[in-house]
């Protein structure tokens, strides 16, 4: 009976989380312009407008796609160091640089968006693409900085004092030993700074000036006129593209770890 | 998540000495110009000025203070609207966390019961919805509350409307702002907006919760059981007292998560009702531009979040030692 009560709760607290996403998807498929739902004459026509007709949409895409991609690349080669220092020193100083690195992320990012408005703009750069990647990079710095650290903290140690007793250098133990065991945890740190890079909005708000739209962006700029079915595509494609990165981690990863689950019991 | 976990790397590994400490420091300059140096043209231009028609100049003087505390024209004149907006941010983020957290607390105890691999599944969905972004969220329940389709359109078709018009409860609703003279309307209230919000959240509160629950020893619960405790018994004084600093520091980061959020307020709160967020967004891209006082509002804002913060933090830190 209790367990039944328990199951019960779970799907329904998962079908209100799935909710509104069930909405937005059904009302993708409208066949008119009126964001309706259940859906009127449904229809693909919506999806082949926001992938390949409309250019406003299109180039929306590609530059979230830009940012998402350079942005968690770029944070995962500064967050590599970092997360090495703390491991291998544990330094007062490295804890310190560690938790500057992960205020924006804790932090209101309106705020931290508002700061590199003004930033930009002191150096000039305002609006262009490289500093929409930069400051995606620090904003999403701290998942790739956790998830590191967590593959490193994972290390056996028995491995590393094996290598130095058959006296491998330090360069041959991290290509050899380290970098091998945590490479698994890099590339998730760099799925979990894509997804959210891709899915963020207020601060390119404010560091991309109008200069350019990702597609969160266009969606906001277009909140007071209403939405349209063509925006529920979007929110289809980022749910999906969530989906299958998660999924991709759940299945090369071991996710319940990542997300600090106990070793001990399986 | 947040690099507190990484402190745990305390325990030093037999990695030799870095023979390039110019990289360090390279390395140390870039992260705090990149992470540190918004935060700080934000608290110096709160001080700046600004200029009628240009925009702003360096300052240092407390006017932007004065007009978020007392307004303007203090001390002829003394207005508490912009405190008022930084109380609804407060409000509406205290409400929405703590409904979150109660809410995911036994969703995710229930949830570390479950198989490696049912757990998995359920991550990803519950990432997948964390990842979603704002807009999209407030996008769904927009088509869910607004008046001519979702809620109020079901309540109407299935008679419900009639029902609460039968019963006096749609006068009680008409004087919480929640319906109009026809049917029960969502959009723009109180109601929707904490709804959104804690909607916004609660994967968060999952993931948060997660690592304590599923460290809870099931054998201090079985013991509990066996030496003949209720169901109840054990959950209020075995499983509470061990997850209750977890529980009060993930509602802390919630809350300070929430402080911020700007299109949720944006579409569901009324007018008279928007957040500190909203109005930063007003003076530093919208309307007034007027960048100064943006930042000091800004200032409010991250040190309102900072408090609580620390005090997360330091929950965080005691759990941990125990």
């Amino acid at each position: 009976m209790r367990r039944l009560f328990g199951h019960i709760f779970m799907a329904l607290s998962g079908l209100v989380l799935a909710l509104p996403i069930i909405v937005v998807a059904g009302a993708s498929l409208n066949g008119g312009r009126t964001m309706l739902f259940p859906p009127e004459d449904p229809n693909f026509a919506r999806f082949v407008e926001f992938f390949i007709t409309e250019t406003i949409w299109v180039r929306a895409l590609q530059n979230s796609l830009i940012v998402a991609f350079g942005s968690a690349t770029l944070a995962v080669l500064l967050a590599w160091p970092l997360a090495y220092l703390l491991w291998a020193k544990g330094s007062k100083a490295s804890k310190v640089l560690a938790g500057l690195g992960s205020l924006p992320f804790a932090l209101p990012p309106i705020v931290f968006g508002v700061g590199l408005g003004f930033l930009w703009a002191f150096i000039g750069s305002l609006g262009a693409i490289w500093v929409g990647i930069v400051s995606h990079a620090t904003l999403f710095l701290a998942l790739p900085l956790v998830t590191i650290s967590i593959g490193l903290q994972s290390i056996d140690r028995a491995h590393l004092d094996a290598a130095a007793t058959m006296g491998a250098t330090e360069a041959v133990t991290f290509r050899t030993v380290i970098l091998p065991q945590t490479l698994p945890y890099s590339i998730s740190g760099f799925f979990f700074a894509l997804v959210l890079s891709f899915n963020e909005f207020i601060v390119m708000f404010f560091v991309s000036a109008s200069a350019y739209a990702t597609v969160t962006l266009q969606i906001f700029n277009s909140l007071r006129n209403g939405y349209t079915p063509t925006m529920a595509v979007a929110a289809v494609l980022f749910i999906t593209v969530s989906i299958a990165v998660f999924s991709a981690v759940a299945r090369w990863g071991d996710l319940p770890r990542l997300m600090g689950a106990d070793q001990s019991r399986n | 998540m947040t690099a507190v976990d990484s402190t745990k790397a305390e325990m030093t590994a037999p990695v030799p000495q870095m023979r390039r400490p110019w990289g360090t420091w390279a390395l140390g300059a870039l992260i705090l110009f990149l992470a540190v140096t918004p935060f700080i043209l934000v608290i110096v231009i709160s001080f700046g000025q600004k200029i009628e028609g240009a925009g702003w100049e360096w300052d240092f003087t407390l006017a932007n203070y004065q007009r978020f505390f007392v307004g303007a024209l203090w001390p002829d004149e003394v207005t508490f609207l912009h405190l008022q907006r930084l109380y609804y941010a407060l409000y509406y983020a205290v409400i929405a966390s703590v409904l979150a957290v109660a809410t995911a607390f036994p969703f995710t105890y229930l949830l570390t019961r479950q198989s490696r691999r049912a757990q998995s599944c359920w991550l990803v969905f519950i990432l997948a919805s964390l990842s979603l972004s704002e807009v999209f969220i407030v996008m769904g329940w927009d088509v869910l509350l607004s008046n001519r389709s979702g809620l109020p359109m079901l309540f109407e078709v299935s008679g419900a409307t009639d029902w609460l018009k039968r019963t006096g409860w749609f006068d009680v609703l008409r004087e919480w702002g929640l319906a109009n003279p026809r049917n029960v309307k969502f959009k723009t209230s109180e109601f929707a907006t904490i709804l959104t919000m804690s909607y916004l959240v609660w994967p968060y509160a999952v993931i948060l919760l997660y690592p304590a629950l599923s460290r809870l020893d099931p054998s201090l619960t079985e013991a509990a059981r066996t030496m003949g405790a209720s169901p109840t018994k054990v959950m209020t004084s075995v499983i509470l007292p061990t997850v209750k600093l977890p529980l009060i520091g993930s509602t802390l980061l919630l809350f300070v998560f929430l402080l911020g959020s700007y299109v949720t307020v944006v579409v569901f709160a009324e007018p008279a009702k928007q957040t500190t967020a909203v109005a930063v967004y007003e003076s530093v891209r919208g309307a007034t531009l007027d960048a100064p006082f943006g930042a000091a509002q800004a200032v409010v804002l991250l040190v309102t979040a900072a408090l609580f913060l620390v005090l997360a933090q330091y929950l965080t830190k005691r759990s941990e030692a125990r």
